[in-house]
């Protein structure tokens, strides 16, 4: 999965497959969640983790939503899901995290984080996945800044679709998701099904 | 120039420089010089010890451990991936052959290649799958086709399908626990009909009516086992064997690419088509949707 920001608008895609080694289980796994308005989290990794660490996510989303009467910014959630993880230091999720979102003053927040929480704020774009080497050369060659939402959408799909194209073991459909302070538009991907 | 090289004797830095650490050059040492740069000794196929080995105690666990060949995640220990991942199959009906397969080659999870050719056409009347470690699979069947070949020049006759078949399977045999990795089916039109055999990297030699090989073997065996009957017309053929191909694209990782078909009759191998199977997703689902709306 990727996610790359743009002017005033932040972008997440990420592929649909659920697989055990070569099988291929499932071509619609969630594994970007939206946790509020301007949120989004995207979780690649051991997928029993995947759902047990949104839940979670959730829970502890609403907990804040309740004692503090407003909207989680994305820089503390970034560094809640990367205390999150690193109580579990002995004992990991299986799980490597993206987080996108837009701060309260509207501008784009991207972090990328380890298995135990080793957090990487980043202004143009993260990976995270099996294929990261193959998408770290699709978005450093197709990256530009302040893109807009369009363009952002058009860079991270080829992006994501190029990619998993040379990995045997991702791929099998995608979905965009593009955040503005309008809303969140929702795209699936045509991909390739083999 | 001399200089010391381990527990070997001094040796001159030579043309012979990539024979280091090989048994090779320790026999060519003890020998005296066989050979040289301009006129290398020639390559004794089908003897194991004529191919440079690596000048360990037990070059075949050495190879089989450092140098294998295997599905799924079986070598990421290794420094190297080998090129395989595949699915191909082959069923006899009775207007002759189809032969199916994919195109994808995996190393470890990346993927290689998704345009390679998988049938090798060994002459005319044969044609031979690719299944395993793409190297092997090239290497060796290509190597069939000159035995076939000489075979004809030493005989004035093709080669029988069992002939070619036994070949293969022989070498495969002398060199087993190497670490090759080929499973490949050997089929063709001889005087006796269709003729369909497997032949993989441990001597097995199977002569059947249907068969298919790889990793993505499971999938194809379900549609054809469903679908398969002796009394098959070319187009439902071709139908069953481009399906089953289908199939084990969409579901085994390793496997994708190109559908390429072949159908062997009795004036030899026909090429069929080669079909983008991510098109044939679309055009299954259209059909799905088609029928389940009527």
């Amino acid at each position: 999965m990727v996610a790359m920001a743009g002017k005033d608008c932040v972008g997440i895609a990420a592929d649909r497959r659920l697989g055990v080694q070569l099988t291929t289980l499932a071509t619609d796994f969630q594994k970007v969640f939206q946790l509020n308005d301007k949120l989004f989290v995207g979780l690649a990794g051991l997928a029993t983790d995947v759902q047990t660490l949104h839940q979670e996510l959730q829970f502890r989303l609403g907990l804040y939503k309740l004692k503090e009467e407003r909207e989680m910014t994305p820089q503390v959630f970034s560094h809640l899901l990367s205390q999150l993880l690193y109580e579990k230091r002995f004992g990991p999720y299986f799980i490597e995290p993206i987080v996108a979102g837009l701060d309260a003053k509207g501008k784009p927040f991207l972090s990328g984080m380890d298995l135990i929480g080793a957090t990487m704020t980043a202004e143009d774009f993260v990976v995270s996945g099996t294929c990261t080497g193959n998408l770290h050369g699709m978005c450093e060659s197709l990256y530009k800044p302040d893109m807009d939402p369009d363009t952002l959408f058009e860079t991270l799909a080829q992006s994501l679709l190029s990619a998993v194209d040379r990995d045997a073991i991702s791929g099998w459909g995608g979905v965009v998701h593009i955040i503005t302070k309008d809303g969140v538009t929702t795209k699936e991907l045509k991909g390739r099904q083999d | 120039m001399d200089f010391a090289f381990g527990p070997e004797p001094c040796m001159a830095i030579g043309h012979d420089i990539l024979d280091i650490g090989s048994r090779k050059a320790q026999a060519k040492r003890q020998r005296g010089a066989l050979g040289d740069a301009m006129s290398p000794a020639p390559l004794e196929l089908g003897m194991p010890g004529q191919f440079d080995l690596p000048n360990v105690e037990d070059p075949a666990r050495y190879c089989r451990t450092n140098f294998a060949s295997v599905c799924g995640t079986g070598d990421e220990h290794q420094a190297v991936k080998f090129a395989k991942g595949t699915t191909t199959l082959a069923f006899k009906f009775n207007d002759g052959i189809i032969i199916s397969v994919d195109s994808r080659s995996t190393m470890g999870n990346y993927i290689s290649s998704g345009t390679v050719q998988k049938i090798i056409k060994i002459n005319p009347f044969l044609l031979g799958t690719m299944a395993g470690g793409a190297a092997d699979c090239s290497f060796w069947e290509r190597n069939l086709g000159m035995e076939c070949r000489l075979y004809e020049l030493r005989n004035g006759r093709r080669i029988t399908v069992a002939a070619a078949s036994k070949l293969l399977a022989n070498v495969m045999s002398s060199y087993r626990g190497y670490g090759l990795s080929m499973g490949t089916m050997v089929t063709g039109w001889d005087e006796t009909g269709p003729q369909l055999y497997y032949v993989d990297d441990d001597g097995t030699r199977l002569k059947g009516r249907y068969f298919s090989v790889g990793s993505g073997s499971m999938y194809a065996y379900g549609v054809l086992d469903t679908g398969y009957k002796p009394d098959l017309t070319v187009d439902e053929a071709i139908e069953l064997g481009t399906r089953a191909i289908y199939h084990a694209t969409h579901r085994d990782a390793a496997s994708g690419g190109i559908n390429n078909l072949y159908h062997m009759t009795k004036d030899g191998w026909k090429f069929i088509h080669a079909v983008d199977v991510n098109d044939l997703h679309y055009k299954y689902a259209e059909e799905k949707k088609n029928a389940m709306a009527t």
